[in-house]
């Protein structure tokens, strides 16, 4: 089975969402190795537009394939299922990944289940071994990666958004317009009434430069208001670990690490963070790593470049106090 | 509307999960089990379904026989029945082999309208079980779901996307998962609390489903652990220890001197 490695590539109202353009760069190295051809899936309502987009120019797959139809310009869960299961049966790929985005989450495990076959979530490294595809991932509650594998063929998962780095192609990808079966049903029990476009703007966190993150050793709410702070003065971003989340201490939006956002910044700063895999996977390909913390035996102190043995609040307030001052 | 089935989830309490040294999966039997949280908006938004519409709740989870106090809990907040899916041929299920079951125990309680759940749970964080067993239903599914009401015989939503927010109107049954974020969540009720300590689920094993063991457990899961490997990481950093006033006016010295900060 299988010539193809078929990443789903996100479309929406004209773009493509980047996290499909990041899952093609470790898929291509796959594909490479495996000796199989790289195919985008993109799903719009015309071809002509697709073909016009200057983002897939540059995507490092062999063929963009697209399915066009009127139906296809807003997502419909069900609907797109079926399109997506369509082409898997026809192509017979050895692999489908999608980028974890909501869509992704929201599409993926569907069509796993109608294909009957298994699907690893969050997937934040892909190897080969003796010619077989290996799927890394944290497990729970435990400092320790899990490598999966899936005994059904396509391989699917979602990868974890952030975890790979765009890379361009050298040459522009064959456009291809994939012909659906001619009794293929375009209904949908979705219907979407209206769209309200999110207000606030996108969060840059996953593309920032200097990222600062809080943890649990920040003791309470209003430190990380200071560490908010903080970021605009270094024209950074905030990123938090998952119980403070879960505190309700910053919307999970800023969460760092499985399931959340991975971040790659030149400069990363964990004030209170121990460095629980969760948190590390996603932030762990920083440039230069500077942990703020009271342990020296904490995990972040031994990833990071540079630690700061103290209390992150007295810190935090001494950096305030200095750099607010500053004329 | 027919009635609303709330899916829960019994998760190791963090820190008391034990990971099988030969199948590499959570042994749930020694763990300590709370409700996943994420469940939580889910069983919210059922009661409130449930106190504008009218329509019964039925609460179900697959696990071992320690999950049966977590579906009490959903009991005293307001659920009027509960299921427990319980068999040893259901350990270790990835997200296919859960669903199916879910899927099975969902055709025999239909007919149904909703189906809640969490967004996804603490511990698997996979998110794909919802979508999972409506696909295998054939029914459809919306994720990440804020509001809900039901018009006539429809039933509308609105669902958080990456882009926005959509409101959409769907035909029932259907299978949701509900946002972590609710704004209210209600307390268990007293009186109901001391009614569930006489009562106890009605319970399917794998026969009262009709399923059998080759699509059950962790050997009807197609998603399988190679291994476990812990990253160990040698510490090659600079440590520097002192006075927190100290540390703060080096770091804004390096941070200078690396172009962070503009002198």
């Amino acid at each position: 089975m299988g010539d193809y490695m078929l990443a789903y590539g996100e479309y929406y109202q004209g773009r493509l969402h980047p996290a499909s353009l990041e899952i093609l760069s470790p898929l291509r190295e796959i594909a490479n190795q495996l000796g199989k051809k790289l195919a985008l899936l993109v799903l719009a309502p015309t071809y002509e537009e697709v073909q016009n987009n200057t983002e897939l120019l540059k995507a490092i797959c062999d063929e963009v394939l697209v399915v066009a139809h009127e139906s296809l310009g807003e997502f419909k869960d069900d609907l797109y299922e079926r399109v997506v299961v369509e082409v898997v049966k026809g192509l017979r790929p050895f692999g489908v990944f999608f980028p974890a985005t909501l869509q992704g989450l929201a599409l993926a495990p569907r069509v796993a289940g109608k294909l009957g076959v298994g699907l690893c979530a969050h997937v934040n490294a892909l190897e080969i071994e003796d010619g077989e595809l290996y799927m890394l991932r944290p497990t729970y509650g435990e400092n320790i990666m899990a490598k999966l594998y899936s005994t059904t063929l396509p391989v699917m998962a979602t990868l974890a958004l952030g975890a790979f780095s765009i890379k361009e192609g050298e040459r522009a990808p064959i456009f291809k317009l994939w012909e659906m079966s001619s009794d293929f049903s375009w209904e949908s029990k979705l219907k979407i009434r209206q769209f309200t476009p999110a207000k606030k703007e996108i969060n840059r966190l996953s593309v920032a430069k200097v990222v600062l993150a809080g943890g649990l050793g920040l003791k309470k709410k209003e430190n990380f208001e200071k560490l908010i702070r903080l970021a605009q003065l270094l024209e950074g971003e905030v990123g938090a670990t998952r119980p403070l989340c879960h505190a309700g201490w910053v919307e999970e939006e800023r969460m760092i690490g499985v399931s959340g956002i991975s971040v790659r910044p030149k400069l990363y700063i964990g004030f209170g963070i121990s460095g629980a895999i969760q948190h590390t996977v996603g932030m762990e390909n920083s440039e230069f790593i500077i942990a703020v913390n009271t342990d020296k035996e904490a995990p972040l102190v031994k990833l990071a470049h540079l630690s700061l043995i103290a209390d992150a609040e007295k810190v935090i307030d001494a950096l305030l106090k200095k750099l607010e001052t500053r004329p | 509307m027919e009635k609303i089935v709330v899916c829960i989830k019994g998760v190791p309490r963090p820190g008391t999960v034990k990971v099988d040294p030969v199948t590499h999966t959570l042994r749930r039997e020694g763990a300590e089990l709370m409700l996943n949280p994420h469940d939580r908006p889910a069983l919210e938004m059922a009661m409130r379904l449930k106190n504008r519409y009218g329509v019964p709740v039925v609460v179900l989870s697959m696990g071992p026989p320690n999950v049966v106090p977590l579906l009490k809990e959903a009991y005293a907040l307001g659920a009027d029945e509960m299921i427990l899916l319980s068999d040893r041929a259901f350990a270790g299920a990835d997200t296919l082999a859960t669903s199916r079951v879910l899927a099975k125990a969902l055709e025999r309680l239909s007919p149904f309208s909703l189906v809640l759940m969490g967004l996804k749970s603490i511990d698997g964080e996979t998110a794909q079980v919802p979508p999972e067993t409506a696909a295998l239903l054939g029914i459809p599914s919306v994720i990440n779901v804020r509001e809900i009401a039901f018009e006539e015989d429809k039933v509308l939503l609105i669902r958080g996307t990456d882009y926005g927010e959509e409101e959409l109107e769907v035909s029932p049954p259907l299978i949701v998962s509900v946002t972590t974020k609710m704004d209210y969540l209600r307390p268990p009720s007293f009186k109901r609390i001391l009614e569930s300590r006489e009562l106890s689920p009605k319970v399917f094993t794998a026969s009262d489903l009709g399923l059998s063991e080759e699509h059950l457990g962790l050997k009807g899961s197609p998603t399988q652990v190679a291994g476990l490997f812990e990253r160990v990481r040698e510490a090659k950093g600079e440590i520097w220890e002192g006075d927190p006033e100290e540390l703060a006016g080096r770091l804004i010295e390096l941070l200078k001197e690396r172009g962070f900060i503009k002198s």
